[in-house]
């Protein structure tokens, strides 16, 4: 018996590991040729350099880039949890009939590709009462509706996972307020789950491209755009930026996912 | 006998469908009623309304004689102990206990003192510390029911709260349940679709049906005198036989009745040996053909064809009886004082 479940447990390692190794390989290539200086005829890259990367770093509009990236995305995934998790809230647990119509609206943004979804707003918003075309409002407004799906779907993933509604209900009787219920057990219980949705939501406009370079990109520099523009250049810088774009996104991800530990360690301890 | 706690009219719908039908009930202090129903009855929607995280189309709930119909749930001094228990994850047992207390204002000291107390009582000290997500569903139950108890509400609702737990610990934990409401005189209402969960808990049962309460009264009575088919049907393996069965099996029948019921245990199963007409002499001897048997631990349970009428009969399995199963034909003791003449449904 015992030696069946090692046995399966080493089969999923093995296929963990292959997996892995197709997932990283493109990415080790990448790697490999930002710090190659020659790599023609050999295997391996037959001299090494820094220098692509120092080319970057001194290219103040990659510093640019990355900061108009990192603000633009954290504006929006602000704006998106503040509206979204007292909405997605309200609808679980005091309006359930809405879900069904929610469930079809949140999914919108997945039908609509993003070219089209770009001619369609740039056209609505470069006359009339708002005219915002070109401008960051315009591509915080598209960005919230991008991660409209994902936010909605965690959001009320978590809430349905601890059953919300109950819990509320036993808060209630115990003598809470709604609020004071909800801050005290939903929103400490939902949290790891709404964190989540909230990274994911970062990462996928982070390295959002179409919609950015049609609403903006002659006027924002964000970091895929400024990507963009360097490819053409030299593919060695192009994987340099990569990289740095990758490794950024990962000691992101890395914090936060330490920041969501931690606080649901806070809560509870 | 003024009650406890009233509810007068009380009226619900979801959409098109009334999911209450003008309920009707009255609770003394102390008294524990079961509300006993299939699912879809819409007992645990009472049990909502009563709460106040349902809101009613139309009715009076009076506890204490006062209306609180217009009160939020935390103003309405009730407690409520879910299925699913509804522990807060975040918060370990002893501060699930506190919850209340502390929302209610109370300080440190008789926070803890109280939750001690209530501890003791579900006999879970050593876990005070714990989260629910590791406590068994039997220990999660009954720190929902310590928390219930903690802000001493007025009136405590148990929504099928054993449902979800294994069979010896419900039985245990059922006992439990009583034994602590009978020590605080608490005033429960309690939610079942197990008949036999009701029969045993309960000061009174109310058989609910499709938004109305159809039958009322003590264990005893519903068991033994249900009134409609329904009843006959839900409070146990009741034979229910319509107007020319009846007939087929008692040749003649003074009423006006429809149908009726008769009980699997007031049948007597004759065998040859043991036959003496003198003792059955009042009552009918009908001859059958086993067509099933099985044994439920201490009884015996028969399915039996007799005058073209498919019975359940039950007997003590006391060793005898069992070899008239074995043969096939047996014959039947019938008593007609024992047959219920059930009213129509709705009636």
């Amino acid at each position: 018996m015992e030696t069946r479940v090692k046995k399966t447990g080493l089969t999923h390692k093995l296929l963990m590991f292959v997996l892995m190794i197709y997932l990283l390989i493109p990415l080790l290539a990448t790697f490999l040729y930002a710090f190659a200086k020659e790599w023609q005829t050999t295997v391996l890259p037959e001299r090494w350099t820094v220098g692509w990367f120092s080319e970057m770093f001194q290219d103040i509009r990659f510093l640019d880039a990355l900061w108009t990236s990192l603000y633009l995305c954290s504006i929006s995934v602000a704006l998106s949890l503040v509206i979204m998790l007292p909405a997605v809230f309200i609808i679980t647990v005091y309006l359930p009939k809405w879900e069904s119509f929610m469930k079809g609206i949140v999914v919108l943004p997945y039908a609509v590709p993003g070219v089209v979804a770009a001619v369609g707003l740039i056209r609505a918003y470069s006359s009339g009462p708002i005219e915002i075309a070109g401008t960051a409002y315009i591509l915080i407004g598209a960005y919230f509706i991008v991660i409209l799906p994902y936010m909605y779907q965690g959001i009320r993933n978590s809430l349905l996972t601890v059953s919300a509604v109950e819990l509320l209900g036993s808060a209630e009787l115990l003598g809470a307020t709604r609020i004071k219920a909800f801050v005290s057990v939903i929103l400490p219980n939902i949290w790891p789950g709404v964190m989540t949705s909230t990274l994911l939501s970062f990462s996928v406009l982070f390295g959002e491209f179409v919609l950015t370079n049609m609403l903006v990109g002659g006027h924002i520099q964000t970091i895929q755009v400024y990507l963009y523009q360097r490819v053409g250049e030299s593919g060695h810088l192009a994987s340099a930026i990569a990289i740095s774009y990758f490794i950024f996104i990962l000691v992101l991800s890395m914090i936060l996912m330490k920041l969501g530990k931690r606080m649901n360690r806070g809560i509870e301890g | 006998m003024s009650a406890y706690l009233e509810l007068q009219g009380i009226r619900k719908q979801f959409g098109n469908t009334n999911v209450l039908n003008h309920v009707d009930l009255q609770i003394r202090e102390g008294e524990l009623v079961t509300l006993l129903g299939p699912s879809g009855c819409g007992k645990s929607t009472l049990l909502r309304c009563i709460a106040g995280l349902t809101e009613i189309d139309g009715g009076q709930i009076l506890l204490e004689q006062k209306d609180i119909v217009n009160l939020a749930p935390r103003n309405r001094e009730i407690g409520m102990v879910f299925q699913s228990y509804a522990l807060f994850p975040n918060l370990t047992v002893a501060e699930n206990i506190q919850y209340g207390m502390k929302m209610r204002g109370a300080s440190k000291g008789e926070r803890r003192n109280r939750s001690e107390e209530l501890l003791a009582l579900i006999d879970l000290e050593d876990k005070r510390d714990a989260y629910p997500q590791h406590l068994s569903g039997g220990q999660q139950q009954r720190v929902a029911l310590a928390r219930s108890l903690a802000v001493q509400p007025k009136v405590l609702l148990l929504d099928e709260p054993l449902s979800a737990l294994d069979a010896k610990i419900r039985k245990n934990l059922r006992t439990e349940i009583r034994d602590i409401q009978k020590k605080f005189n608490m005033t429960t209402i309690f939610v079942t679709h197990d008949q036999e969960e009701a029969l045993i808990l309960s000061d009174r049962v109310c058989l609910m049906n499709k938004g109305s309460i159809v039958q009322q009264g003590t264990p005893e009575e519903l068991y033994t005198t249900p009134r409609t088919e329904f009843v006959a049907r839900f409070m146990g393996s009741y034979n229910v036989l319509t107007k020319p069965e009846v007939l087929r099996l008692f040749e003649r029948v003074d009423s006006t009745a429809e149908s009726f019921a008769i009980r699997p245990e007031s049948f007597i199963l004759l065998n040859e040996e043991g036959r003496n007409e003198a003792l059955y002499a009042d009552k009918r001897i009908v001859d059958g053909n086993v067509h099933a048997v099985s044994i439920l631990g201490n009884i015996i349970r028969y399915e039996i064809d007799a005058a073209g009428v498919r019975l359940t009969i039950d007997v003590l399995n006391d060793g005898r009886s069992h070899r008239i199963g074995d043969r096939g034909a047996v014959s039947l003791a019938l008593d007609d004082s024992q047959l219920l003449h059930l009213e129509k449904e709705g009636a």
